[in-house]
């Protein structure tokens, strides 16, 4: 959607004046990274609500997680808080914070901000980010036991109350906002500029297409003795615009790290710049994604409202074409919802085993049957129809990247073939998430809404009960069940998926009841499992050493996380 | 043109070769090979849809990013004859692109302008020939029209119209490209309208139609081709201009979408040449059959230019 000359003179510009307007800071002593969308209100930094309020530097460098969970050991990685208690049934956890943190304004950080700032998110009904949700779904009441010692009581018994809240699973944490400025405000309007923090970053600009962050050398942790000061003075997030400008900008050193791109593009950069490396060595280079590619299905709107026509759908579409095609080789098919990790194995391997699993190549003929069964016929233009109606969908595919643009095209490709007029809609990066997918304003969408286990099945699972349905106009609350799934069989899955919740990590009883459960989403398939993702991340050697990779896996690369901090923290000089 | 001004022995050359052809002003070669080259991409499409396998136009029907025969790609592919041109990054035949995206470029063009001329030659003639309000009405429109530039409504249309037919782009485009023919047509009238044979063919009783389209309207044929070439050339570089900023139609292959789609994909980098170098090529042949035609149609209307030369 944008010429790339222009995005990369746009940014370079940008780059040039926000260096020649702030404090110089010379190149070498600079991190920038990539950025994939527009920053809608630069000037707002209240994440609680929508837009892109954290990942363009502020929960990278400013805002720091209670713990990390470390996807190479499967570890929490205690940051803010050193670490906690839970009782036996899994309803009370008891937090206990680091000593000596400081806001970045000098105010001591404390079990007051806390209790604080969840007893925002849950008495506030307008916060809509998906972690408010959460802690607004699941706790029920928040205490200081003493200045670093907070305890949570929950609604109900959830093992994983830690890691889901406040251990950045999967993208972003739940994240404690400093009392002394919040108090007496409306969470859902405060703008909160000056924004204030714990991290080592302080905020000092932003425009909608870039911002900057620079190092604040009083940071607590070097006092403390939690951690040096990071080797970047400066940390820029910089929007890109798109595959080339992002590849033209790695190949000559005017950004560290970018957003991910096409293993034909990173061979590209890599001719050209030698000092491009990416999480392996050698093909496919992609580290695996947690969050496995899905088609999401808006199960309110005719005829997709009809379970079999979206097991036609399912039937139809064929996953190794996708993976050859879209993602170069360098994925697989999905065989069910899940993220193909090897500690998801157990319950991938039950649904298997009950033989709910996907197949890797599409069966166009036993989709016809399917479409054929619901009484569409196939009309003289190689589309189906019924009443005089075309069998018709909309697409809605995210355009900030060349995977979603390409899938949806094989994916139109394949339904079109088989008498399906299908056809894609690509939207605006925050229009997607801010607009169409919450809202349900869509037939299909290409999405990762699922996303959420990594070694155990609940966080995926317990996106899709029916206790999270809206009506189409009314956010989903956290993204859970946009595709608004409340039939009988739904109901029967939720009741089995909340029976699951309480089961601790590892109970025996688990991989039966993941595989009871999912006969149901088998059945109706309100969302279709499409291929698992490997995201491909240039990193670039030529300022800073010390990236995350399979050889120096101290966790995974996914830079616009929550976790970042520990990336930056790993950065060194090149050559210094 | 100025080289052929200065250049009277080729001037004379030329003249003696036109005489040869009873000085016809329609067979002058600058508009032969326009046309010649316009014929070339039509008849591309044309016995390309009869020899070639369309099918492979769609995404994932062959090896992806494989370059033209005779070449290597980054990966060290060469290029095989059963897609010629190589193909892209989808896995799609460049040369079953080019078959169907060339003539679809060209169809835009023509039925945009098409659509266009005719308007402006109604407006054009009603304006100059009615005058009064009429006219006051319609000048107004065109100009201020003609100051709006029509890439930034366009581009707005068609976001929020998502996806649409060739046919629907050409309706939008048309919408931007009947200002000119209008004015330059309703000048024409104007300065005709006092010639003899008009106020002859008034006193004789003929009717306003029938002064307005047999009287005077041969007359303005040469301008109206003109003015109708130029207009396709302005309505193809709209429909290329939101093509290639991913605009236009979805599935239907165009030139100017095959060039995003390149870009989009990174094929600058990855030194996919052939991906977006093809539909440069065309269109720059298109280009240039256009302007050729047009100028060659400047002959056939302005004799000066010819005696000149």
């Amino acid at each position: 959607m944008r010429p790339t000359a222009y995005w990369i003179a746009a940014s370079v510009l940008a780059l040039s004046t926000g260096m020649a307007t702030a404090q110089e800071v010379p190149r070498e002593d600079t991190v920038i990274f990539d950025l994939d969308r527009t920053i809608k209100d630069p000037e707002n930094f209240n994440w609680f609500t929508p837009g892109t309020k954290r990942m363009h530097g502020a929960h990278q460098t400013m805002w720091e997680p209670l713990f990390i969970l470390n996807y190479a050991t499967g570890n929490l990685d205690p940051w803010l808080a050193t670490g906690f208690e839970q009782n036996d049934g899994s309803t009370e956890f008891t937090i206990s914070l680091r000593d000596g943190v400081e806001w970045s304004d000098g105010e001591a950080f404390n079990a007051d901000d806390v209790v604080f700032t969840v007893n925002m998110a849950m008495t506030n009904e307008e916060i809509s980010s998906r972690e408010a949700s959460t802690i607004r779904a699941q706790v029920a009441g928040v205490e200081k036991v003493d200045d670093l010692t907070v305890k949570f009581t929950l609604e109900a018994a959830n093992p994983r109350f830690i890691v889901e809240n406040f251990g950045v699973r999967i993208f972003g944490s739940f994240l404690i906002m400093p009392e002394h400025i919040w108090a007496g405000r409306d969470a859902a309007t405060f703008a909160f500029n000056p924004p204030v923090g714990t991290g080592p970053y302080t905020f000092t600009s932003a425009t909608t297409s870039r911002a900057i962050w620079d190092r604040n050398d009083g940071w607590w942790g070097e006092k403390s003795g939690f951690m040096d000061l990071p080797a970047p003075k400066r940390v820029i997030f910089l929007e890109s615009g798109g595959e080339e400008s992002r590849a033209q900008l790695m190949a000559t050193n005017q950004m560290d790290a970018a957003q991910n791109v096409s293993v034909g593009t990173f061979e590209a950069i890599a001719g050209r710049n030698p000092n491009v490396i990416a999480w392996y060595a050698d093909y496919p280079y992609a580290a695996a994604d947690p969050c496995a590619r899905q088609l999401e299905i808006n199960t309110t709107i005719a005829p997709w409202d009809d379970p079999q026509m979206r097991k036609a759908v399912a039937t139809i579409i064929d996953r190794t074409q996708i993976v050859n095609v879209a993602a170069e080789g360098s994925t697989v098919p999905s065989k069910t919802m899940f993220a193909q990790y090897g500690s998801m194995d157990p319950f991938i391997d039950a649904i298997i085993d009950a033989g709910y699993g996907l197949s890797p190549r599409g069966d166009a003929e036993a989709g016809k049957a399917l479409i054929e069964a619901a009484g569409w016929a196939m009309g003289s233009g190689g589309v189906y129809e019924k009443g005089g109606e075309e069998l018709s969908v909309d697409i809605h595919v995210n355009s900030a990247s060349t995977e979603y643009t390409r899938t949806i095209d094989v994916i139109v490709e394949q339904l079109n073939r088989a008498g399906i007029k299908a056809k894609a809609v690509p939207v605006e990066n925050g229009v997607f998430w801010g607009e169409v997918l919450p809202f349900g304003a869509y037939e299909m969408s290409y999405s990762w809404l699922s996303c959420g286990s990594v070694n155990e099945p609940w966080a995926s699972m317990g996106r899709y009960t029916v206790k999270d349905v809206v009506p189409v106009g009314e956010r989903s609350p956290g993204f859970n069940n946009t595709a608004r799934w409340d039939s009988a069989a739904a109901v029967s899955y939720s009741a089995i998926v909340d029976d699951m919740a309480d089961k601790a990590l590892g109970d025996p009883a688990v991989p039966g009841m993941v595989a009871e459960a999912y006969q149901y989403l088998d059945a109706e398939m309100p969302f279709i499992p499409l291929v698992q993702s490997a995201k491909l991340i240039p990193f670039s050697n030529t300022y800073w050493t010390g990236w995350p990779s399979a050889e120096n896996n101290y966790n995974h690369p996914f830079f616009w996380w929550n976790h970042t901090h520990q990336i930056i923290h790993n950065l060194e000089k090149a050559g210094g | 043109m100025a080289e052929t001004l200065q250049t009277p022995t080729r001037a004379e050359k030329r003249q003696a070769r036109r005489l040869r052809r009873f000085d016809n002003p329609w067979l002058n070669p600058k508009l032969i090979w326009g046309v010649a080259l316009l014929l070339g991409i039509l008849l591309l499409g044309l016995i390309g849809r009869m020899l070639w396998n369309l099918d492979l136009v769609f995404t994932g029907s062959a090896t992806l990013k494989l370059p033209p025969v005779g070449f290597e790609n980054l990966r060290k592919q060469e290029g095989v004859w059963d897609f010629p041109l190589g193909t892209d990054g989808s896995g799609r035949d460049m040369l079953a692109l080019i078959i169907i995206g060339a003539p679809n470029s060209l169809f835009v063009g023509l039925l945009a302008s098409l659509i266009g001329m005719s308007t402006g030659i109604v407006l054009g003639f009603t304006a100059g020939f009615v005058g009064g309000r009429t006219d006051d009405v319609i000048r107004v429109l065109s100009d201020v029209m003609i100051t709006i530039p029509p890439l930034l409504i366009l581009v707005v249309f068609q976001a929020s119209f998502g996806d649409v037919s060739l046919t629907m782009m050409a309706l939008l485009i048309a919408g931007f490209v009947w200002q000119s023919p209008t004015r330059l047509i309703r000048a024409q009238v104007l300065s005709m309208k006092q010639s003899g044979y008009v106020q002859m063919a008034r006193l004789s009783g003929a009717s306003t139609g029938h002064i307005m389209f047999r009287e005077m309207m041969p007359n303005l044929v040469p301008y109206l081709f003109g003015s109708f070439i130029a207009n396709v050339t302005t309505s193809i570089v709209t429909a290329v201009g939101l093509e290639v900023l991913g605009l236009g139609p979805q599935r239907i292959p165009t030139l100017g979408r095959t060039i995003y789609e390149a870009i989009n994909a990174g094929a600058l980098i990855q030194n996919l040449w052939w991906w977006w170098g093809i539909p440069t090529l065309l269109l720059a042949v298109m280009f240039v059959g256009l302007l050729l035609i047009n100028l060659g149609l400047d002959e056939v209307s302005n004799p000066r230019l010819r005696k000149l030369s």
